[in-house]
Formats: C-alpha cells, sequence, structure tokens
C-alpha cells in the first residue's frame, strides 16, 4: 500500500481543493474568465452599433468612499438567548477545550 | 527602487489610499484615471487632495501630477524620510483616515516617524484615533515594530464638523517585518473602552457607560469602562460624544466596536443609553466574525504579512470584508503576493461565525532607505 502514498496524496488534496467552494478564486479569479466577461460587455449590435451598457455596479464601486470600516449588514437582535449563545465560548467564562487550561 | 517599471493603472478614486501606500512601498508608479468622471462636482475632493499632501510630506523626491480638472492622477513614489512633521488633516474626514495609511507607512521610513495631526478625532465614518490606539499598536508589536517610542496620544479631542482635535504619532523605524503564526485567538479575557464627551454635560458618558455595562456583563465580569471628559482648548471645536470599546483575548488578540454621535446640526440627537447599547451590540458582532484580527486592520495584518521575511505567515480572520478583498487583489498586482485562502467553518456552535485562515510567503521586503547607526 506504500507504493502510490504521493499521488493519493496529490489526489486527496485535489479533491478537497474542488469540494471547498474555492474563496480563492473568488478573490483572484482567473485571467481567462475576465477577458471572456470583458469581450460580452463590449459586445457590437449588427456589427455597427456598439452597445453601451455601463456596469452600474462597477461604476459605483470605483467612485465610492474609501472607507476601510466593514459595517454589519444584518444586525443579530443580542436580545435573544440563543443568538447569545453563538458567541458564547468566544469569553473566558465559556466552556473550554478539553486540551485547554484556564 | 525600480522606478522604471511601467505604472499601474487604475479607475475611479475608491481605495485611493491602498493604491498610493502600496505604490509608496513597492516603489511602482500608480496612475489614476476618471476619478468622479461623471460626477457633478470631478476631480479629487479635498480630504483626498489633503492625503496627497501628506504623502509628499512624508516622501522626498515623489512626483505628483494631476490634471486640470482633478480627474487623473499620476504619483511616482520617492522615498519615505519621515522625521519630525506637523499636519493638518483635512475635517471632511477623521484623522483615523491618515493615520490608517499612516501606521501602513511608518516603520519603513528613514528616520523615525513623530507626526503631530490636526483634526477630526472622532467620526461616524472612519476609525477613531481611540480604536487604532487600542487595535493597531498591539499589531504592530506582534510583527516586531516595538519599542519605546512606539506611542499614539490624544492630546486634544475634536468632534465633526468642526474638529480642532490633535494626535501624536511615533513609530520606530524597522529593518525587516518578523512572519507570524496567529491562528488561534484564544478567548476573551477582557473588555476596555473609552466613553468620551467635549462640549456637552460629563454625566452623558456615565450614562454611555452604564448602558454598554449592562449588556456586556452578561457574557463577562472584567469589564472596565473609562470615561474621558475634556475641558477648554482639548476638547476642540465642536460638541459630541461617543464611545469604543475594545475586547482583548487570552493570546493578545484585540477586536474593536465604536459609535459615535450625530454631528451637531445633522441628524436626530442620539440618546447616550441607546449609543452605549448599540455600541455593544456592535462589539458583540465584531466577536461573532471574531479572528485574531479585528475587521478595521485586515489590511494592516494583510500588508505586513506580504512584507515579511522570506517565510510563512499565517494569520485566521473573521469574514473578509469588500474592502480588504480589493485589497488583497492590489497587493497581488503590486508585490505578486498570492494568498493561500482556507474556510475555517465553525465546527463548535458556540464560537461565531466562519472564520478565514490567510496564509502567504512573505515577499522578504526590507527597508532599504533605513539608516545604519
Amino acid at each position: 500500500w506504500k507504493e502510490d502514498l504521493t499521488q493519493k496524496a496529490a489526489e486527496a488534496f485535489l479533491r478537497q481543493q474542488q469540494s471547498a467552494p474555492s474563496l480563492r478564486k473568488l478573490i483572484y479569479g482567473t485571467v481567462a474568465e475576465d477577458e471572456e466577461d470583458e469581450g460580452k460587455a463590449g459586445g457590437e449590435l449588427g456589427g455597427l452599433f456598439r452597445v453601451s451598457r455601463p456596469d452600474k455596479e462597477s461604476k459605483r464601486k470605483a467612485d465610492a468612499l474609501d472607507c476601510s470600516k466593514f459595517p454589519v449588514e444584518a444586525p443579530k437582535d443580542w436580545d435573544l438567548d440563543e443568538v447569545m449563545d453563538s458567541i458564547r465560548d468566544c469569553f473566558v467564562t465559556g466552556n473550554w477545550e478539553a486540551d485547554k487550561d484556564a | 527602487m525600480a522606478s522604471h517599471s511601467h505604472s499601474l493603472n487604475y479607475v475611479g478614486c475608491n481605495f485611493l489610499r491602498q493604491r498610493l501606500v502600496l505604490s509608496t512601498l513597492s516603489g511602482r508608479p500608480v496612475k489614476i484615471r476618471k476619478i468622479r468622471a461623471k460626477d457633478d462636482n470631478p476631480g479629487l475632493r479635498d480630504f483626498e487632495a489633503n492625503f496627497i499632501r501628506l504623502i509628499d510630506k512624508i516622501t522626498n523626491g515623489s512626483r505628483i501630477e494631476i490634471n486640470q480638472t482633478g480627474t487623473t492622477l499620476y504619483y511616482q513614489p520617492g522615498l519615505l524620510c519621515g522625521g519630525s512633521l506637523e499636519h493638518d488633516c483635512s475635517p471632511s474626514r477623521s484623522i483615523g483616515y491618515y493615520l490608517e495609511s499612516l501606521l501602513c507607512l511608518a516603520p519603513f521610513m528613514k528616520q523615525s516617524l513623530r507626526i503631530v495631526l490636526r483634526g477630526v478625532t472622532n467620526d461616524q465614518v472612519d476609525p477613531s484615533v481611540d480604536v487604532l490606539k487600542a487595535t493597531a499598536l498591539p499589531l504592530l508589536k506582534i510583527f516586531g515594530i516595538d519599542g519605546e517610542e512606539l506611542e499614539l496620544k490624544i492630546t486634544r479631542r475634536g468632534m465633526p464638523p468642526k474638529g480642532g482635535g490633535e494626535v501624536v504619532f511615533v513609530c520606530p523605524v524597522k529593518k525587516a517585518v518578523k512572519p507570524v503564526q496567529f491562528t488561534d485567538p484564544g478567548k476573551i479575557k477582557r473588555i476596555r473602552g473609552v466613553a468620551y464627551s467635549v462640549r456637552v454635560s460629563p454625566q452623558i458618558a456615565n450614562r454611555i457607560v452604564d448602558s454598554a455595562r449592562s449588556i456586556l456583563n452578561k457574557f463577562l465580569p472584567d469589564i472596565y469602562i473609562y470615561t474621558d471628559h475634556m475641558k477648554g482648548t482639548s476638547s476642540g471645536k465642536s460638541p459630541g460624544f461617543g464611545l469604543s470599546l475594545v475586547a482583548e483575548t487570552t493570546n493578545g488578540a484585540f477586536l474593536s466596536a465604536e459609535l459615535v454621535s450625530n454631528p451637531q446640526g445633522e441628524g436626530v440627537a442620539v440618546l447616550p443609553e441607546d449609543l452605549g447599547t448599540d455600541c455593544a451590540k456592535l462589539l458583540l458582532e465584531e466577536i461573532y466574525r471574531g479572528g485574531c484580527v479585528d475587521s478595521t486592520n485586515q489590511s494592516l495584518v494583510l500588508l505586513l504579512m506580504t512584507l515579511g521575511q522570506q517565510d510563512v505567515s499565517k494569520v485566521l480572520l473573521g469574514t473578509l470584508s469588500p474592502y480588504r478583498i480589493e485589497f488583497l487583489r492590489h497587493l497581488r498586482s503590486y508585490f505578486q503576493v498570492m494568498f493561500k485562502i482556507e474556510m475555517k467553518p465553525s465546527d463548535e456552535e458556540r464560537k461565531g461565525g466562519e472564520k478565514v485562515l490567510m496564509t502567504c510567503v512573505g515577499t522578504g521586503f526590507s527597508n532599504l532607505s533605513k539608516t545604519i547607526k
């Protein structure tokens, strides 16, 4: 069973890479995809007119306010016990993992 | 520095600060076009022009070209020289806007930076000086940027719209940044905060403290919120009050939240009690997001990881904000560094939301302009 360990490891790694929703792809994108998008946006109509459809979202983003704060979009109701319980173990007063000591 | 390399091109005024900061550190010129080109009032705003002046002040030999309408900016970075400086910030943005960029640049100066910044210390848009003092300075220390000089002091508090605050920022220079492995934030052991009031009744700060405590005491007994009432000339030119809270964990991570009253003559009056409870809830939201670094300082930590020595750095972060995602893209175009990004789903139920593990190899950036004594 020892023979193709490296290959097995490589396969396992690839499987893992594919299954996880790739945040990396989301952030960095791939060059091929970008080009494809651009091709679509600047499409020509009947070979004569260019469809001018400014991308509202990207326009707004380009000239948006330069601010580093990360506002909370959907505030939770922190008066509810269930919501409060969701972060209970972030505090020293919460439960500790078995391998760690207070 | 590679000044002959071709410049990077961008469109729009968003992310102006990170583009200029990264350009200064990497030595790559940058050209930004169409700054508010479709706007009724096109071109750079006064606070952006003010920021560019600040960059010009801390560098030597930068070339800045702005066209007549202010819609195109070309910036060729010079060397960071630092030294003892003063700067009057534009009151339309708070000092935090300028300080965030200075925190990124200050460790890489020729001489250690000592700068006096004047303007608005706390506003509703940018991270306040209090929060940066409590969260960004410990972060710099983790990366080996410390020493007795590292200091951020509020000598005067200034609220919008008129400002009148004053801050002193001192930062030592370092030749290189240590790589870090910071993947376990630990547990929150205490919460500290500052409730401040200027040109209003000092009792307001006490009312804020009481209401904030009533929420946070359900989680933790160790809570202390200082009240800071500045009088006379140190209280700036406009009235206002606010609260900033910082949660400290056993492993030295800091998570923060803050709220400020509406500026004089704008919006409805805010009750101090409501401000206190809302701010406490914002802190709980921040704890839910979690990670080893709070959401305001994510770019600083990502930058320092990129600039570290050629070794692996790992940091666990909470949810990535859109601003940070853009910062990651910028890091790739300026430094050719790509991060390995792993989702860490919350396996235990009571430890907040999903976390993201960021891993990268530093570029081995070293501060060439630092003088050797």
